[in-house]
């Protein structure tokens, strides 16, 4: 129980004491996820929207391949990153391995699956009939199609909300394609589980005391956004 | 070139198959086309081809004014209403503004223009309610409303008062109609409902299985079935073959003009008289329904309900019936020849 109060209170100790190296890793891995959650929305909203809006052979493998994705082991994506950005391999030359940006590509393959699986699965649940109606009111398809992710809002921002928390927890290739380098690769988690494997108890604790409010703090601003009132009281 | 909406050889096909065929077809502005035809006809495929709405493979010529359409120039022109309601969230005045939001009007002159089309529709009370709170009645009245608020030149319904109770729906209809008086809209409604057509329609189309087989002034045109098709579609669904009645052309009559001969002394009137066996009788509270087997097929009869089934011979019988206001028709129907059901 002492561990457990001790953690406590050295995790607050170390919030308030404004620690630079602490701040710099809060700082880290809410530029790298929110960069990857950035990059997978980009990829997966266009690639789900033609998913659920289209017909082409091999659609419902594609589909599949999201679903799978969606509960794909971390540590299975670090390794082939890791493979790819190898010094000898196919992307070595590049020299991205150890770095924030090998941390997004990999957190961002994570999100992806995510991503494409729930917004298919959003857009699939309006009425197939809502983007020729809106065409039929006027829109253009540009219009139509924004009206059609204004309506299936909620389920696309809890896709959002999905794909956040799946990379902010992350570690395994966190701590694979990122090496946990001090100053330049380490996030939350690999700093937690450094802290937790010395016996640095109140440390780690503190890391894992600032994941959950910065987790809590994005997601608050995100369902803030999903839950905005379209109809006056 | 006339003002209104128009195809030249339109044709639809999907999957190898031809959906629909229309040679050609006009609505002049200020006028209400009904496209009549039983389920499957391709009445909602020809409706959004007019539309250029269709996510099948369309040849042929939609003209607008006299003009070959283009999407932007439809976009501009038409608005559709889709048989199920489909509304955005939010509220029902702003579900109605939203065509002209879609064509680029400011917010507060959208609500200012569709302010008097939601009186005249009776939404002024729902301004303010969740769109997804209402009634389907209310929903498809919002749906209509939106369309008219964009002052569309055409306005392109497909059976918007299907599933609605048989009060909304009269109450829609006749809302409607007065919307639509006086306005240079050309207006083409999809239906299977004889009733609609009548409500609504300057013109009628009968549409069957892809084809236009009638085309007319509505009254005409719902009261002269051409062919054993039409025939059923517009309630003639008592058909006299030749053989039945010793004339050169089929006959085709409707049930309400068709009674079982109860008395001797009737029978003998304007109408035509058939021999046949009885097969059943089923009371139907204002009419009684008596189905009757003849050489030829079966005849439906409706009488008034205030015949005691007494007073009905009993299943079995040799009973004559006489049928009145019968149609011939110029030809048979395409799928099968005439007299044989």
């Amino acid at each position: 129980m002492d561990v457990l109060f001790d953690g406590l209170a050295g995790a607050v100790a170390l919030l308030l004491s404004g620690d630079e190296e602490s701040w710099s890793i809060i700082a880290l891995t809410l530029r790298i996820s929110l960069t990857a959650t950035a990059i997978a929305l980009l990829i997966g909203v266009p690639l789900g929207a033609v998913v659920a809006l289209t017909r082409f052979p091999g659609r419902r493998v594609v589909l599949a391949a999201a679903n799978t994705g969606m509960g794909m082991p971390p540590v299975v994506v670090g390794l082939f990153v890791t493979v790819l950005l190898w010094r000898s391999g196919p992307l070595g030359g590049l020299g991205l391995l150890y770095t924030p940006s090998a941390m997004v590509i990999a957190q961002g393959a994570i999100a992806t699956p995510i991503v494409v699986a729930l917004v298919a699965a959003a857009l699939q649940q309006v009425d197939p009939d809502f983007l020729v109606q809106m065409r039929a009111l006027g829109a253009t398809p540009a219009r139509a199609l924004a009206a059609l992710l204004g309506e299936a809002r909620l389920p696309l921002l809890a896709g959002a909300m999905a794909a956040f928390g799946a990379v902010v927890s992350e570690v395994g290739a966190a701590q694979m394609v990122g090496g946990n380098l001090a100053g330049q690769t380490r996030v939350l988690t690999t700093a937690a589980v450094l802290a937790t494997s010395r016996g640095e108890f109140p440390l780690a604790i503190a890391f894992g005391l600032i994941l959950l409010l910065l987790a809590f703090g994005v997601n608050l601003a995100l369902t803030l956004i999903q839950q905005r009132r379209v109809v006056p009281r | 070139m006339s003002a209104g909406i128009g195809c030249r050889d339109l044709r639809v096909h999907a999957g190898g198959r031809e959906l629909l065929s229309v040679p050609e077809l006009h609505v002049a502005s200020g006028r209400t086309l009904a496209v009549l035809g039983p389920n499957g006809a391709g009445k909602s495929t020809l409706l959004r081809a007019l539309g250029l709405l269709s996510g099948h493979r369309v040849s042929g010529r939609i003209l607008l004014d006299g003009r070959p359409a283009t999407r932007s120039t439809m976009r501009h022109a038409a608005v559709a209403v889709l048989q199920r309601p489909i509304l955005r969230r939010g509220t029902v005045a702003a579900n109605v503004i939203s065509g002209l939001r879609f064509r680029g009007v400011g917010r507060r002159e959208a609500y200012e223009r569709a302010q008097p089309w939601m009186e005249a529709l009776g939404l002024g009370p729902l301004a303010g309610r969740d769109a997804r709170s209402l009634s389907i009645g209310e929903a498809q009245r919002v749906c209509i409303t939106r369309a008219l608020a964009v002052g569309p030149q055409v306005l392109l319904l497909d059976e918007p008062f299907t599933g609605l109770d048989s009060t909304t729906r009269a109450d829609l209809l006749a809302d409607l109609r007065a919307a639509l008086t006086g306005r240079p809209t050309a207006t083409i409604l999809v239906t299977h409902d004889r009733q609609e057509a009548v409500a609504l329609a300057d013109d009628t189309a009968l549409l069957i299985a892809g084809r236009i087989r009638q085309h007319g002034p509505t009254a005409e045109v719902l009261d002269h079935p051409g062919d054993t098709d039409t025939a059923r579609l517009l309630g003639y669904t008592n058909l006299l073959p030749p053989a039945l009645t010793g004339l050169a052309r089929t006959l085709a009559a409707r049930p309400e003009h068709t009674r079982l001969v109860l008395d001797e002394l009737s029978g003998e009137g304007d109408g035509h008289t058939v021999t046949g066996t009885l097969r059943r009788t089923v009371a139907l509270g204002i009419v009684t329904r008596v189905d009757v087997d003849t050489a030829a097929g079966p005849l439906t009869c409706l009488h008034p309900g205030d015949v005691p089934a007494a007073e009905l011979p009993p299943p079995g019988a040799e009973v004559r019936v006489e049928v009145r206001h019968a149609r011939e028709l110029a030809s048979a129907g395409r799928d099968e020849p005439a007299g044989v059901r």
